[in-house]
């Protein structure tokens, strides 16, 4: 059956309303799309954000924690606090000329002893083995 | 039939309609993007474009121990946009006021001048009144939670020293307008600076960057830290020791400075008087002179090292040779010269190891007639003198040395005694510091690393010798000599026991309306430790020191002291062994055995 204008105009219509339905949902996935571009965007610009702020406060503190371990501020908390506490001069150094391990060793045998004198306790025993026995 | 959705006519006309619609679309789209382009294209670029700049952040100055000396953070300015106040938040100000520490009468004023007037006569409105200066971030937050509409701040970076003077003079600062002056701040600046960031995207109407337009973005680069061979804890003794010397004599100035014998870094350096880094615009031009490298005096007796060092390097003499230093003048080239006198005189001839520890000037003379005119100058110029030391902050006076050709009929007897001749501080200190290093002249460095943000060595600095001017023999003779100053010379308050002390004193005569003073005198001392194996060299030099009871400012009197102290405290903090040397070997041998 041969198409009549109407029929053709009308099948155009539908096609133009298809055609205008797709382009509608392209033009909407665009949209959206480009809305989840600037909220990842805006939340990236926003982290960068909070990064710098972490640094800014990490700067002021370092600088806050420099001026409180400066020598003139430790002086001053050492009079205000009255800890007494002074330097080291070479009277307070005793220096260890001879092994660590082998004086710490003869003290530790000199406390064993002088116990044995004054107790009477004896730490360790000799006894005679009998050839014999062997 | 069916007409379908609609008649011909219908059809044609709504067709038509929809065209022509379309048609207008069109020629609008044309219009604008290619008749109008370029027009509403920079328009549009105008309003909508935006270049935000990143500002680098300066790198830190450190100390030998990583110890913050110099740091950035960033400060606020804080502002208000009058036009932007609202009534609803009046109950608000005393509290901001508060915050800022403003008065609040003070607020108010700024916050009702909303209009000025310029000198033309025309009236603009007030956008930006600046609150205060600088508040911190913590405060910050808290003005901002209050929500006063209007009230924001700018942030910049400001350079803080969270150690206020220490090492004021080897630090330097950064002024307000970003420009470093002096120290290290003007020295490694090329390194701190760092280099700015920026990013091109687009704004919206509330001038807020729009992130999803953004075209182009160079990161900002921070700049380095630079790390210093300073320990702050030597630092802090030496000025602590300075404090003590100018609340005690109140001298014109003074100078400290420790080197490492070995590499010849600088452990610290103080002058006084001296400064706070963070309020510098308080500081005078004399405060922040570093005058340990800018200012010259007559190195006075610390100088006999010099004659003495070069005459047994070149083997005229020994440490034995003998010398009669009671006399008062005596013939060279022909002509009679008479000697600066000594302080005491001596029965018998001296040796050249006596010459050094009793600091006799007729002695020095001696030997300086032994090398010669020529052979004097070139062995004061072999020392650093006359000469930058290459000290790397700059500033430096080269001293003042003239040629022989120049030299009067006295100054071979003036010079070897250290008159006639100015130096700088870190010229004496590096000269006596050729002997500690056992024959090389050091250059005095002060930067050890230069680190990335990271943390990593971008570059390290060694220890450099400029020169060899006495062979490492003659260097071990000098010390031993110069032991003999702490033991049984000049100073023997600067003796320590278990550690050989080497040192010589200087007392220098000002020179005053051009005659040498009889009452102001330059007192100095400059010594090392172990003197078998040096580890530090100090020097203390005191300009002009006010005794009581007439007491005059000699080497002795107020430098060797000082010396003593810091040395002390130097042994402990570093950790020097004392060097306990062997019964059968005499600590001070006159020449022969080595240590």
């Amino acid at each position: 059956m041969k198409k009549t204008a109407s029929a053709f105009v009308s099948e155009f219509m539908v096609y133009l309303l298809v055609l205008a339905g797709f382009n509608g949902s392209v033009w909407l996935g665009t949209v959206w799309m480009r809305h989840q571009i600037s909220e990842t965007a805006e939340i990236t610009k926003q982290t960068e954000r909070r990064l710098v702020a972490v640094e800014r406060r990490l700067t002021e503190t370092t600088v806050r924690l420099a001026s409180e371990q400066s020598p003139q501020t430790l002086e001053s908390k050492n009079r205000e606090m009255q800890l007494g506490l002074v330097r080291p001069a070479e009277l307070h150094i005793v220096r260890v000329e001879q092994s660590p391990e082998a004086r710490l060793a003869s003290l530790r045998n000199f406390e064993i002893f002088a116990k044995e004198v004054t107790t009477g306790e004896v730490s360790v025993r000799f006894s005679s083995v009998n050839p014999g026995t062997r | 039939m069916s007409k379908g959705l609609a008649s011909n006519f219908r059809l044609v006309l709504l067709s038509t309609a929809v065209l022509l619609c379309f048609a207008s679309v069109g020629v609008r789209l044309v219009h604008l993007h290619v008749v109008e382009r370029e027009r509403l294209v920079s328009y549009v670029d105008r309003a909508r474009s935006s270049i935000t700049k990143e500002q680098a952040r300066r790198g830190d100055i450190l100390d030998a121990k990583g110890d913050v000396l110099a740091t950035s953070r960033t400060v606020i300015q804080l502002g208000v946009d009058p036009q932007m106040l609202r009534e609803e938040d009046r109950p608000h100000w005393p509290e901001l006021a508060r915050l800022i520490g403003q008065p609040l009468e003070q607020l108010v004023a700024t916050f009702n001048r909303t209009q000025r007037v310029s000198q033309t006569g025309k009236t603009s409105l007030v956008r930006w009144a600046k609150l205060v200066d600088e508040i911190e971030e913590s405060t910050y937050d808290k003005v901002r939670d209050l929500g006063v509409k209007g009230v924001y701040g700018n942030r910049s970076y400001r350079r803080t020293y969270p150690r206020n003077q220490l090492a004021a003079h080897l630090v330097g600062f950064v002024n307000r307008e970003d420009q470093p002056s002096g120290g290290i701040e003007a020295f490694a600046d090329f390194y701190l600076r760092g280099q700015d960031g920026w990013r091109e995207s687009e704004k919206d109407g509330l001038r807020r960057e729009m992130a999803q337009f953004r075209k182009r973005e160079v990161p900002a680069n921070d700049g380095y830290s630079v790390a210093l061979s300073i320990d702050s804890m030597v630092q802090h003794l030496i000025e602590t020791e300075l404090a003590y010397i100018g609340e005690t004599y109140q001298p014109a100035k003074a100078s400290i400075i420790v080197t490492d014998a070995k590499s010849g870094f600088l452990l610290g350096l103080a002058n006084y008087p001296t400064y706070n880094l963070n309020e510098y615009g308080r500081a005078t031009m004399d405060q922040q002179r570093n005058t340990a490298v800018t200012d010259l005096l007559d190195p006075g007796s610390t100088f006999k090292i010099v004659a003495t060092s070069a005459a047994l390097e070149r083997g005229l003499v020994t440490p034995r040779s003998q010398f009669d230093c009671s006399i008062e003048s005596i013939e060279f080239q022909g002509r009679v010269r008479k000697f600066m006198p000594d302080d005491h005189s001596y029965d018998h001839p001296l040796t050249v190891a006596e010459i050094i520890s009793h600091s006799s000037n007729i002695g020095a003379a001696q030997l300086g007639m032994r090398l010669g005119e020529k052979g004097m100058y070139q062995a004061a110029r072999s020392f650093g003198f006359g000469e930058p030391s290459g000290f790397p902050l700059g500033y430096e006076s080269r001293g003042l040395l003239n040629t022989p050709d120049k030299w009067s009929a006295l100054e071979i007897t003036r010079i070897p005694a250290g008159y006639s001749i100015s130096a700088t501080p870190i010229q004496i200190h590096y000269a006596m510091a050729t002997i500690a290093s056992g024959g090389e002249l050091l250059r005095p460095q002060v930067v050890k690393q230069i680190r990335d943000a990271q943390g990593h060595d971008v570059y390290s600095f060694g220890g450099v010798a400029r020169r060899r001017v006495i062979k490492p023999e003659v260097a071990r003779q000098m010390a031993r000599m110069l032991v003999g100053v702490t033991e049984e010379g000049t100073a023997k308050a600067a003796a320590i026991e278990g550690y050989q002390v080497a040192g010589k004193t200087g007392t220098a005569q000002k020179l005053i309306d051009g005659r040498y003073s009889k009452r102001n005198h330059v007192g100095s001392f400059v010594g090392f430790f172990p003197a078998s194996n040096p580890e530090v060299v100090v020097t203390v030099i005191v300009d002009d020191a006010r005794l009581d009871r007439g007491r005059l400012n000699y080497g002795s009197a107020v430098a060797v002291p000082a010396f003593r102290r810091i040395a002390e405290q130097l042994i402990s903090y570093l950790d020097i062994k004392p060097v306990v040397a062997p019964e059968s070997q005499p600590r001070l041998a006159l020449e022969g055995a080595p240590w």
